[in-house]
């Protein structure tokens, strides 16, 4: 990278300043014992060892953990499924229209997608819960999985196919030997941001929970007419903390494993 | 291929550990034998310490949930899909969801403690003779203030707020039953008034007071009184109470002409599965320590007279939350005025809105 002067760099960091700060600014008064937000008495850590004795707000986190995994999870392996079935398509016409359904659903606002699950759901009978808010996760997810698989098939040389039906490899071979590994880096990509807009999807889970499930963004949604308490800061303290070692733990993995592979530019 | 299946199967792996451990945490709530109790709340409405204790006396298990308002609590609820036993509308709602059926009417014998709740609170207009409803906390509307930015000024009548040295001071509620009743109160109209010759005299009262009125807003008045940023405020007496509790500079009052008398209840949807259960936890709510406790934890007034004796006197003898009789006589619950009548409000208060400069 060519060294940058000094006046793109303070306006790097201007801009990083004005994104980080609030968040900075969330996690600090986390330590504070005055109890609000306005001044800061002196550092406690009781915020913290309230948040752990909250089985319920634990219980919340973790539910949305959960839901965030399975939903990327089952929503990359459809995701993929299609992003493949898209790209193989014969007909032109058949591949944009399908492309453009893809498109619509990500463009489309949370709130009606939220509304329509909600009573998709309560017509054919589904209990609103863990199960609804898992469906719904997963529909949404699907089409950002498309959209980030694609471009990577795109970019594969259909000679690689080619070569591999030449040298002998059955249909499945071509899949999990060469397709699948070349678009690795797509179906992790994929992956992580439907695990993000899952972790932090306030609309369509507002309408999809019910029966005691809840989960994080709906439950801090809640407390606004009371006040939302400085353990709520803890735990954004602590998400943010994981969150930047999650980072970190995959950039260093990423750098080690992608040192061998000089051939391929991502 | 490998790596990714393995790390499917790490996913998997990690998701039934923190099941695991999510069903280790909510077990430990106590046996699950005699069923469960699903409670929809507004966020911070209870003291948790008695939902465990609620379930270590009856064995029933209690699943909470919360919402933040009326009208998204009575949409889950009207739409099905959900099966909650209790849930806590706000007066007008009580009236919405029982013409819309949504509730179970109540069996008072079934409620021993039913007689610990004032008299003064139960058979009012919104729900007469308390067939769906049991009231769980009310409250006044009121000024809020903070004396150290004023010089002194005190507030005693609604009349105060046109004092020409508060300019550019009042916050007002953006809820148009709210602001258009502080016109109504302050020219001792009925909160509750369809004359349009009243409400005309009072939208007219409102404009003149827009050089006094620094901004129309919702809930962020909190932080902003709190902050010291602004002086003077109309607010809700649970809100002005969670002021005070950070900081106590400021005051609150309720202006001599009168004003609104809100509820939130304990009402009983059509949903619920554990009707049983749902007396129960009523019954257990309405207990006079119970009810102290809970009240002393969330700092709302409680409906329930037994429970003062449990708490402490200042608290109770505060005639800012424990208005007196004579007070309370100027006090009016909102009576639901038909929509035509509502949209009449909304648009006077478009209206006063507008004028401002």
């Amino acid at each position: 990278m060519e060294k940058l002067s000094k006046l793109p760099k303070l306006y790097l960091s201007v801009v990083f300043i004005i994104l980080y700060a609030p968040i900075f600014y969330l996690i600090f008064y986390s330590f504070n014992s005055g109890g609000g937000m306005s001044n800061f008495e002196s550092f406690t850590l009781e915020h913290y060892t309230a948040l752990f004795e909250d089985t319920r707000l634990i219980s919340i986190l973790i539910n949305t953990i959960i839901v965030a995994l399975l939903s990327a999870l089952v929503s990359t392996a459809i995701g993929v499924l299609g992003a493949l079935a898209i790209m193989f398509m014969r007909n032109r016409a058949m591949r944009n229209a399908v492309l453009s359904l893809n498109t619509i659903l990500i463009v489309s606002p949370d709130v009606i997608i939220g509304a329509s699950f909600l009573i998709l759901f309560t017509l054919i009978g589904v209990k609103l819960g863990f199960a609804s808010v898992l469906i719904s996760h997963i529909a949404f997810s699907i089409p950002i999985v498309v959209i980030m698989v694609l471009p990577k098939l795109q970019e594969m040389s259909p000679s690689l196919i080619d070569a591999a039906l030449d040298l002998g490899a059955t249909k499945r071979d071509v899949l999990t030997r060469v397709i699948i590994p070349f678009i690795k880096p797509g179906i992790f990509a994929g992956f992580f941001l439907a695990l993000t807009y899952s972790l932090d999807d306030f609309a369509v889970t507002f309408f999809v929970t019910g029966n005691g499930f809840s989960t994080l963004s709906v439950e801090i949604y809640s407390m606004a007419r009371t006040g939302v308490t400085l353990t709520i800061n803890a735990l954004s303290g602590l998400i943010f903390f994981v969150t930047i070692t999650l980072v970190l733990g995959y950039y260093a993995i990423s750098r080690k494993t992608k040192a061998p592979h000089t051939g391929v530019k991502k | 291929m490998k790596e990714i299946l393995r790390v499917a199967a790490l996913i998997v792996t990690v998701s039934v550990v923190l099941w695991f451990i999510n069903s280790k945490l909510n077990a430990s709530g106590g046996p699950s034998a005699k069923g469960t109790l699903t409670v929809y709340n507004w966020g911070e409405f209870i003291d948790p310490d008695l939902l465990k204790q609620f379930e270590k006396e009856t064995g029933i298990k209690v699943i909470y949930e919360t919402f933040d308002t009326n009208e998204g609590m009575m949409a889950k609820i009207e739409q099905g899909g959900t099966s909650y036993d209790i849930t806590m509308p706000s007066e007008y709602m009580v009236e919405m969801m029982a013409e819309k059926d949504l509730l179970l009417p109540i069996n008072h014998n079934k409620l021993s403690n039913f007689k610990n709740i004032d008299p003064y609170f139960l058979d009012l207009p919104f729900d007469p003779g308390n067939t769906y409803s049991i009231p769980y906390f009310w409250g006044t509307v009121g000024i809020a203030f903070n004396p150290t930015l004023l010089e002194g000024q005190t507030f005693e009548s609604w009349d105060n707020l046109w004092d020409p040295s508060l300019k550019q001071a009042v916050i007002l509620v953006d809820s148009a039953r709210e602001t258009i009743g502080m016109g109504l109160n302050s020219l001792d109209y009925s909160l509750n008034t369809t004359d349009l010759d009243q409400l005309r005299k009072a939208t007219d009262k409102l404009k003149t007071l827009s050089p006094n009125v620094k901004a129309v807003i919702g809930d962020e008045v909190t932080q902003l009184m709190v902050n010291g940023e602004a002086a003077v405020s109309l607010t809700w007496s649970g809100q002005a109470a969670d002021m005070m509790s950070e900081n106590e500079d400021i005051d609150y009052i309720v202006p001599k002409e009168g004003s609104n008398l809100w509820f939130d209840n304990i009402v009983i949807p059509r949903t619920a599965k554990n009707i049983e259960g749902a007396y129960a936890f009523i019954n257990f709510m309405l207990d006079a320590k119970m009810a102290a406790q809970n009240a002393d934890y969330v700092g709302y007034s409680t409906p329930n007279l037994a429970a003062l004796d449990f708490m402490d006197p200042e608290v109770t003898s505060d005639e800012r939350f424990y208005p007196d009789e004579e007070a309370r006589n100027h006090l009016e619950v909102y009576k639901n005025l038909g929509l035509e009548m509502l949209g009449h409000y909304n648009e006077l208060f478009l209206e006063f809105k507008m004028d401002m400069k």
